[in-house]
């Protein structure tokens, strides 16, 4: 069946192209709040994430054998999806992650994934085909818990560490040593990640070549598999995507050593507990969920709710918007081999396009270190000259404690 | 078919871990203070998110802390008792961050 194998091969690829932007969508999670309080460099932090994204994906396949977890009912009497419409699905996840990480938006990519294939498979196969209470329990109700849990924890952890290391007004408390702390607990947020993570779009791809009948029904993911899923993940989170990084690590709240473990810490453990009692939740929703809890924690410290309002919307807008365009792409998709081929040039020509868009004001982990100046740029406002110091370059080494 | 008892398992687990975590390090950064091994840590880089101090106002910092060393209440004996209980503390801490990541990898606890 040649035919049939090109689609399969096409799936392959845009399936490691999502594995990609969920790496870099994700970078965040792990890495904004250790890059914003300064305890790594971006270029560094974001390194040590993708490296221990890549050992995470070899970690643990029980996540990819579990991967459609029934919301789909595929295989063995139920409805088989078919390549042509995970094809369709991947279409619409990707589209969605790249649109949110243009507004800087972090949401969950899992989300986008089972959105653009619950789009697809209601054109393709029919609304009987999705478990709706599957996607209730395990997709919506899990999103609205998760940032309160998170949020909670990293309340009560932020104010204990505040606490304990409290002192007389003027004397020093040493609280930037929480910044050692960060590298260790953000370093355990990326490990669980890329367990979790690379192995969606392992599933995905041993779904695919099973349905293709290239493996075994019930079979895990065989290697090659799981090491192209593991780079894939491990360049992408490499790349950084210092959009979402930036609205984490600096556009929820003012994040200081101290909090930042806190959030890294809860995440850390919110997502472990999750993980090992029962369900899963969205890492990303973890993390933010955290940043805001640990913003509530610290004394003096304001959230910018409008931002926490904006990335719930995002949150709201992913499941639909994905199936959407997931949908659109299967309709497509359905028409046959015409379908797919204007599928893959109009998802190009979208892709491009954002990408086009997003030249026009890149955000490199330069643009991170000084926002002011940006902002400054944004208005347009002169700025005052900087006095010459003593030192010549003095004014670079600016210290803060 | 929604498993109520499960979220409330997990925000408690949740809860104590951080919590326990969060108190081990904040512990042992509070007794280093106390031994008089005050820890400054320079950030790497520069975000928006960070408080920039003027390199005079850090010095004034720097030598705050070593004045507040040298003003020290404790005995030679109690400060080297708080440094070591707060090195045990961060000893604790690293425990049960790789406590953490053998719940990661299940082929450790399987």
């Amino acid at each position: 069946m040649p035919e049939f194998s090109l689609i399969i091969v096409l799936v392959i690829a845009l399936a490691l192209i999502f594995d990609f932007t969920n790496g870099f969508h994700d970078t965040a999670n792990a890495m904004a709040t250790p890059i914003a309080t300064g305890a790594m460099k971006p270029k560094v932090a974001v390194g040590v994430a993708a490296i221990l994204n890549l050992v995470g994906a070899f970690l643990s396949t029980e996540v990819a054998r579990t991967v459609s977890g029934g919301i789909i009912k595929e295989g063995n009497g139920g409805i088989l999806i078919t390549p042509e419409l995970i094809f369709a699905g991947l279409i619409g996840a990707i589209v969605w992650n790249l649109v949110t990480w243009l507004m800087g938006l972090p949401s969950s990519s899992s989300h986008a994934l089972f959105g653009g294939l619950i789009g697809a498979t209601i054109i393709g196969v029919g609304t009987q085909a999705v478990d709706y209470n599957v996607v209730a329990a395990k997709v919506i109700l899990p999103a609205l818990i998760a940032p309160l849990i998170a949020g909670g924890v990293a309340l009560v952890a932020t104010r204990l560490a505040y606490m304990i290391t409290r002192r007389d007004v003027g004397k020093p408390d040493g609280r930037g040593g929480f910044r050692y702390a960060q590298i260790f607990s953000s370093s355990l947020v990326a490990l669980a990640h890329g367990t979790n993570d690379a192995q969606k779009t392992m599933g995905v791809i041993t779904l695919t070549l099973i349905a293709g009948g290239f493996q075994a029904v019930g079979s895990g993911p065989t290697f090659w598999v799981i090491a192209a899923c593991a780079l894939a993940i491990a360049i992408g989170t490499y790349t950084g995507g210092w959009r979402i990084i930036r609205t984490m690590g600096t556009g929820l709240t003012e994040i200081k050593p101290a909090q930042g473990f806190a959030a890294e810490t809860s995440t850390a453990a919110t997502i472990l507990a999750s993980s090992h009692l029962g369900f899963a939740l969205s890492t990303t929703q973890v993390a933010s969920g955290s940043v805001i809890g640990s913003g509530l924690g610290r004394r003096g410290s304001t959230i910018r709710w409008g931002m926490a309002g904006r990335i719930a919307l995002g949150w709201v807008m992913t499941l639909p918007a994905s199936a959407i365009m997931g949908a659109f792409a299967a309709g497509l998709a359905l028409l046959g081999p015409v379908g797919i081929v204007l599928d893959m040039v109009i998802g190009t020509i979208v892709i491009m396009a954002l990408f086009r868009w997003s030249r026009r004001n890149r955000v490199t982990h330069h643009t991170l270190l000084n926002d002011i100046d940006d902002a400054g740029r944004v208005v347009n406002i002169k700025k005052t000259p900087r006095r010459p110091t003593r030192r010549g370059r003095g004014d670079r080494r600016k210290v803060s404690l | 078919m929604i498993d109520w008892s499960a979220f409330l398992i997990v925000s408690v687990a949740s809860l104590l871990a951080a919590a326990l975590l969060v108190s081990l390090y904040s512990l042992g950064l509070r007794l280093l203070t106390t031994a008089g091994r005050i820890p400054l840590v320079e950030p790497h880089e520069f975000t928006g998110a960070i408080t920039v101090l003027s390199p005079k106002k850090a010095a004034k910092q720097v030598k705050r802390a070593r004045k507040a060393a040298a003003a020290n209440p404790l005995t030679p004996g109690l400060k080297r008792l708080a440094l070591y209980a707060g090195f045990a503390c961060f000893v604790l801490c690293g425990v049960a961050v790789l406590y953490g990541v053998y719940l990661i990898v299940p082929a450790l606890h399987q």
